[in-house]
């Protein structure tokens, strides 16, 4: 059962990073709380302060600029999913966003939120990390901003200071030649990732060769990896059906995947092997197109 | 041109508008003033003795009225196999000993549910953990924890089933398969969960509105676990959210509310969480198969033999029941002139295992399958052609165990041959398996100790024509409501909307056995059907008296039309005659009866429905994961009453049975389950749920109302075997224990793979 | 402790005054009285709470109250207009998309959302609008085809 709160709901951004450094350890931040209330029901979570910041509209929102896209932390996943400049311009993140949970969690589950409560096998990490975005997290003292990568510190856990908010993501404009493509393995459709693979391909233009290249695993590790290693299998190269296996074996043994009742460590490992050369092909084609 | 008026006919449900509307009333919804909310303590340990429970902390906090233990009972222990004392080992809230985790040992009562979840932390139990043991393989052996008083080697049931000679048979036979099996566990996942109101007055009499299947067990057992007089305890069915075997037996939101009220003299409603619901209510019964098939070359089955030992859990339940059903429906729907099962039933410090949709039949049909589809192969016989070979055909006796009237399994081979045919050939890696049981219209064996009748019903007829139909029946969703409203206008001649239904109230139904065992349609069914003939023939006998006709040969009423056989447009309207027997009568209504028990039908049932379902899945060999493509399934459960319940039944069915083959599993670690989430529990969704199309095969049931038998229950037998043999076809490995998951297909493609190159 | 929260649910204003921790599902049923929202588990994945909240479908469990506060809500109950059912209450009951009745509000809701967005979806997008309800009596396929034909017009006003 939850346990009682004091419940502030803060009109302004300024208004929300005073009260979170205000109340520091104390409170905690709830966004849609698709992921947070699941832990408050169960007693896991207990602030004495709640901070709602849902309703910071000047926090939701999907900007094109010359450099990319910036999308707003309090962004809802559906908003993502439906956007049509994020179908145009990252339709991989459009198709993740339409595998994550049910369209009921996605009305109102925020993708900041999401990043924010650190689930291993959470979908939107691996894929903002090919695509290289980057957060900027604000606090009364000011901005900084750090890669997706870096987020993640452990299971559950990310770089977040007390009187920290994250407001916005920022994903750089692709290269030509550039496919990305994700897929997450289960066994319901609808399920949490047992497995989970992004890859992002580009190629140099004409010659074909990989100019550069980006691998991310979810549910393969304590947070979020990148598989270095297999990247470098493929990285200025050619990339042949052949390549791509060696790369998802190597990746494989980089993973760090544990046995649950979802699927032993074996296995992870397989699927990852598996998974990454078929993700990989995939991008590889989005990238020819 | 259907010969009937209202029976075969697609109708709205009679429940259907107050429940797409949100007005129907579950025990969930119900609050009523003054009401407590309760919450039950349970045991964190699997085995252990309870020295002491302090609950005086818990009774401080404010907001709690009053904190029961197992001193506050009569000591007593109950089961719901009421005529064998050593099968009423549960007395719900422990006194001496726990039996596994979750088993109760306290229960609070207070002005809210989250004051009444604060006072559990408040309590203080003092345990002496045991040595405790989880797999029915250790709990056999000498020297594991003895979990019930003087029961030698955990066997808490043993069952055995023999016609013919096995052992002289497989000596002649030709070829001869032995296979070994393993069936897992399933929650019934009831989107409501098990709950009760109780409510305890100053004159004595305890109310219990309660989800169940059977409010006449509920009223008997809570009668004598709390010394009360039958007639004092009234329970009532609201709309219940589901039941699929979990809610026939006395469970501890229904115990635990019953003792506080009974202290408190209030109100007091008990909810399980989901959390509760998947560890500490009771689950579908885990098997390990051993089965020996042997057969002549040319496919004709000669023996059977069959071995198995089930993880038992805490208590008994319907475990027995399940024990013996899996040993008899093994032998199903094949002709095996020998035959042999030994069951063993066996203590587990795990939740206890009971009853679930199919009963026992589902692990039966899973095991033999798979295993005749091994046979078949080796043999170069056709999967098709080899249950044709040995299929049951009408009026069958399975020696010495059950006479089969009706049968329409030949007919449901055949669409499923024209089936697979239509499907054409496959793509790679795909595969289409089959699988055909048989299962029963209800039980037989009284082993609740009965004294009344196994269905009763009554109908009444008033001035205004309308008939108020009273019935122990109980609605769960399957539909009996509609199904009984339905057989009664039809034997009435009346219309659906002239009946009004009052099922599973104890305080004005007749008793009626409950919905599990798939009883309802045939048992209760028929019940129905005498009691509305009853009151038709009283009516009759006015009409052919003001008529002057005879009443058995001229007369007859249909719609509503009470008329002379030969010449139908003589008659008079239903609705004056009512008016004319009633004043006839001094004004009183008219009563018509009915009751059935099966008699002299057998040992287990007084009739069978059969199929044969095909199940087609797409693998990724490279991961193992599969799809399921489309389920289709040729069945016949003899004349249907309820078109569009028949075809709900089914692809729930087949919804909860694809489950137990394609995803659901309830693995434990030291007799903790490790899923207890909806989240974790994997169940099929919209997105995974396969095509289904539905062949129906028509035949007649003597024994049943007009025709009918079951239908529910039957049709989650086949789909975890029929899913095995796609599995195999599509991809050539076979998987033999459940659930068939995407790692297990995985790491069998895998060691093909090995034997396949060491072979080379 | 407690706070003020407004809502107007089934275009009906209410002014209540609530714990913070108070979830959206408990304004309804127990605030509300409005039952026909139910709740069939503790962690956001059954879907019987469904709501539709400023036109968006989402799980009334998983919200707390204050944070839908100023918002419009509508609920199973307010689907019928007086004894006149709404086009997908009657092809629910056409087409027996239900059984225990348990899930059905939630599936109205999320099917109400799902047209209203999309009023000539695809089976496949039927399928992914209800796959956040749980149903475990029908096996989805009844309701899948009450939707579409919903969807199909067969429901249209004087039909």
């Amino acid at each position: 059962m939850i346990k009682d709160f004091e419940y502030l709901a803060p009109k302004t951004l300024k208004e929300a990073l005073t009260l979170v450094d205000k109340y520091g350890d104390d409170c905690k931040i709830i966004g849609g709380g698709q992921s947070l209330l699941i832990l408050m029901r169960q007693g896991l979570v207990a602030p004495k302060y709640l901070i709602s910041i849902k309703g910071l509209s000047e926090l939701s929102y999907i900007k094109d600029t010359k450099e990319g896209l910036n999308i707003g932390a309090l962004t809802t996943h559906r908003a993502i999913e439906k956007s049509p400049v994020i179908q145009k311009k990252f339709s991989v993140l459009a198709e993740m966003e339409q595998r994550l949970a049910s369209i009921q969690t996605r009305n109102w589950g925020t993708i900041g939120g999401n990043l924010c409560h650190g689930e291993p096998a959470g979908d939107p990490a691996p894929v903002l990390i090919v695509l290289k975005a980057t957060l900027t997290i604000a606090s009364l003292k000011g901005e900084r901003n750090m890669a997706v990568e870096d987020f993640s510190v452990d299971y559950f856990e990310v770089a977040l200071k007390h009187g920290e908010l994250l407001t916005e993501i920022q994903l750089p404009a692709a290269p030509p030649h550039t496919g990305t493509a994700y897929t997450k393995f289960n066994v319901i459709q609808s399920d949490l990732a047992t497995v989970g693979v992004a890859v992002s391909i580009t190629l140099g233009s004409g010659d074909g060769i990989c100019q550069d290249i980006r691998i991310a695993l979810g549910a393969s590790a304590p947070t979020p990896m990148r598989a270095k290693q297999a990247e470098e299998v493929l990285r200025s190269k050619k990339i042949t059906d052949n390549l791509l296996k060696k790369a998802g074996e190597v990746a494989s043994t980089e993973a760090q995947p544990i046995s649950d009742i979802a699927a032993s460590e074996e296995y992870r490992r397989e699927l990852v092997r598996v998974l990454v050369a078929r993700v990989g092909n995939e991008a590889l084609a989005r990238a020819k197109a | 041109m259907s010969k009937y008026s209202v029976i075969g006919q697609r109708v709205h449900r009679v429940d259907g508008p107050e429940k797409v509307t949100g007005n129907a009333k579950y025990t969930f919804d119900l609050v009523l003033p003054n009401m407590l909310y309760g919450k039950i303590l349970r045991s964190p340990h699997p085995h252990a003795k309870i020295l002491n429970i302090d609950t005086s902390q818990a009774e401080k906090l404010i907001g709690v009225k009053g904190v029961v233990t197992g001193k506050d009972t009569l000591g007593k222990k109950q089961g719901i196999w009421r005529r064998f004392s050593e099968l009423c080992d549960e007395e719900i809230l422990c006194r001496e000993k726990v039996r596994y985790i979750g088993d109760p040992v306290a229960a609070v009562a207070a002005i809210d549910e989250d004051t009444a979840e604060e006072a559990l932390d408040l309590i203080e139990v003092e345990y002496e953990p045991l040595p405790a043991v989880f797999d029915p393989m250790e709990a056999l052996k000498e020297g594991a924890p003895q979990i019930h008083e003087g029961v030698e080697l955990n066997i808490n049931v043993t069952r055995h089933i023999e016609w013919g000679d096995v052992d002289e048979a497989f000596k002649k036979c030709d070829y001869i398969r032995e296979d070994q099996f393993r069936c897992s566990s399933q929650a019934h996942m009831c989107m409501e969960t098990h709950d009760a109101v109780a409510s305890f007055d100053y004159s004595g009499k305890l109310t219990v509105w309660t989800s169940t299947q059977s409010a006449y067990y509920i009223q008997a057992l809570l009668a004598g676990m709390l010394g009360l007089r039958e007639g004092d305890v009234r329970v009532i069915k609201p709309p219940t959210g589901g039941g699929f075997g979990s809610k026939f037996e006395l469970d501890s939101a229904q115990f635990c509310a019953c003792v506080l009220s009974m202290k408190l003299c209030k109100p007091v409603k008990i909810v399980l969480t989901r959390e509760e619901e998947f560890t500490a209510t009771k689950r579908r019964t885990p098997m390990y198969y051993y089965l020996k098939l042997g057969a002549k070359k040319d496919g004709t089955l000669l023996a059977k033999e069959a071995r198995v030992i089930t993880e038992g859990g805490a208590y008994t339940g319907m475990g027995a029941t399940a024990l013996y059903l899996t040993g008899f429906f093994s032998s199903f729907p094949y002709k095996y002139p020998n035959y042999r099962y030994d069951g063993y039933r066996v203590y587990t410090n795990t939740a206890p295992t009971s009853a679930m949709r199919g009963f026992g039949a589902p692990q039966s049909v899973f095991t033999g399958e798979s295993q005749l589809d091994m046979l078949a192969e080796d043999l170069g016989i056709d999967q098709i052609e080899i249950r044709r070979k040995n299929g049951m055909t009408p009026n069958y006796e399975v020696p010495g165990q059950a006479y089969i009237q009706s049968c329409g399994l030949h007919q449901c081979l055949d669409e499923i041959e024209k089936h697979i045919k239509k499907r054409g050939k496959l793509p790679p890696n795909r595969g289409i398996g089959i699988a055909a049981y048989g299962f029963m219209s209800g039980g037989i064996f009284n082993w609740f100790d009965t004294p009344y009748a196994f269905s009763a019903a009554i109908v009444r007829i008033n001035i205004d024509g309308k008939v108020d139909l009273f019935t122990g029946a109980c609605e769960i969703g399957q539909g009996s409501d509609t199904t009984l409203s339905m057989i009664c206008a039809e034997e009435l001649g009346i219309r659906l909307e002239d009946i009004r239904i009052h099922a599973g109230d104890t305080g004005i139904c007749p008793p009626d056995l409950g919905a599990w065992g798939s009883r309802e349609t045939l048992m209760n069914g028929n019940a129905v059907k005498m009691a509305a003939a009853d009151a038709k023939r009283q009516l009759m006998e006015f009409a052919a008296a003001k008529m002057g006709v005879n009443i058995t040969y001229d007369l007859d009423i249909k719609d509503r039309w009470i008329h002379i056989v030969n010449r139908p447009e003589r008659g008079v309207s239903y609705f004056d005659i009512v008016k004319e027997a009633i004043r006839g009568r001094d004004g009183e209504v008219i009563i018509g009866r009915g009751h059935y028990t099966p008699h002299r039908k057998g040992m287990i049932s007084p009739a069978y429905s059969f199929g044969l379902q095909a199940a087609e899945v797409e693998v990724d060999p490279e991961t193992g994961r599969y799809k399921l493509i489309n389920v289709t399934t040729a069945h016949e459960s003899g004349t249907v009453i309820n078109p569009l319940g028949i075809e709900g039944q089914l692809e729930g069915a087949i919804m909860m049975a694809g489950g137990y083959g394609f995803c659901e599993d309830q693995p434990m670690d030291e007799g903790k389950i490790l899923n207890p989430s909806i989240a974790d529990y994997k169940l099929i969704r919209s997105l995974d749920m396969p095509e289904t199309e539905i062949l129906e095969i028509d035949t007649y049931e003597p024994e049943g109302p007009f025709g009918a038998k079951e239908a529910g229950e039957g049709l989650t037998n086949p789909t975890a075997g029929a899913i095995g043999n796609a599995v195999y076809k599509a991809v050539g490995v076979r998987i033999t224990d459940l659930p068939i998951t995407p790692e297990k297909i995985f790491r069998a493609l895998k060691e093909k793979e090995k034997q396949g190159k060491k072979s080379k | 402790m407690k706070k003020e929260l407004k809502l107007t649910v089934n275009g009906q204003p209410y002014e209540l005054y609530v714990k913070p921790k108070t979830l959206l599902v408990q304004v309804l049923r127990d605030h509300l009285g409005l039952t026909g929202t139910k709740r069939g588990c503790n962690e956001s994945s059954c879907g019987a709470c469904t709501v539709i909240l400023n036109g968006m479908a989402v799980k009334s469990c998983s919200i707390l109250a204050l944070q839908a506060d100023g918002g419009k809500l509508m609920t199973v109950e307010g689907l019928a207009s007086g004894t006149e059912l709404h086009p997908l209450q009657r092809a629910f009951l056409d087409h027996g998309a239900f059984q225990c009745g348990f899930c059905t509000s939630g599936m109205l809701m999320a099917s109400t959302a799902l047209l209203n967005e999309n009023p000539k979806p695809t089976k496949e997008q039927i399928k992914e609008g209800i796959d956040g309800n749980i149903c475990r009596c029908t096996g989805y396929n009844s309701i899948i085809r009450a939707v579409t034909a919903v969807a199909k017009g067969e429901y249209k006003e004087g039909k």
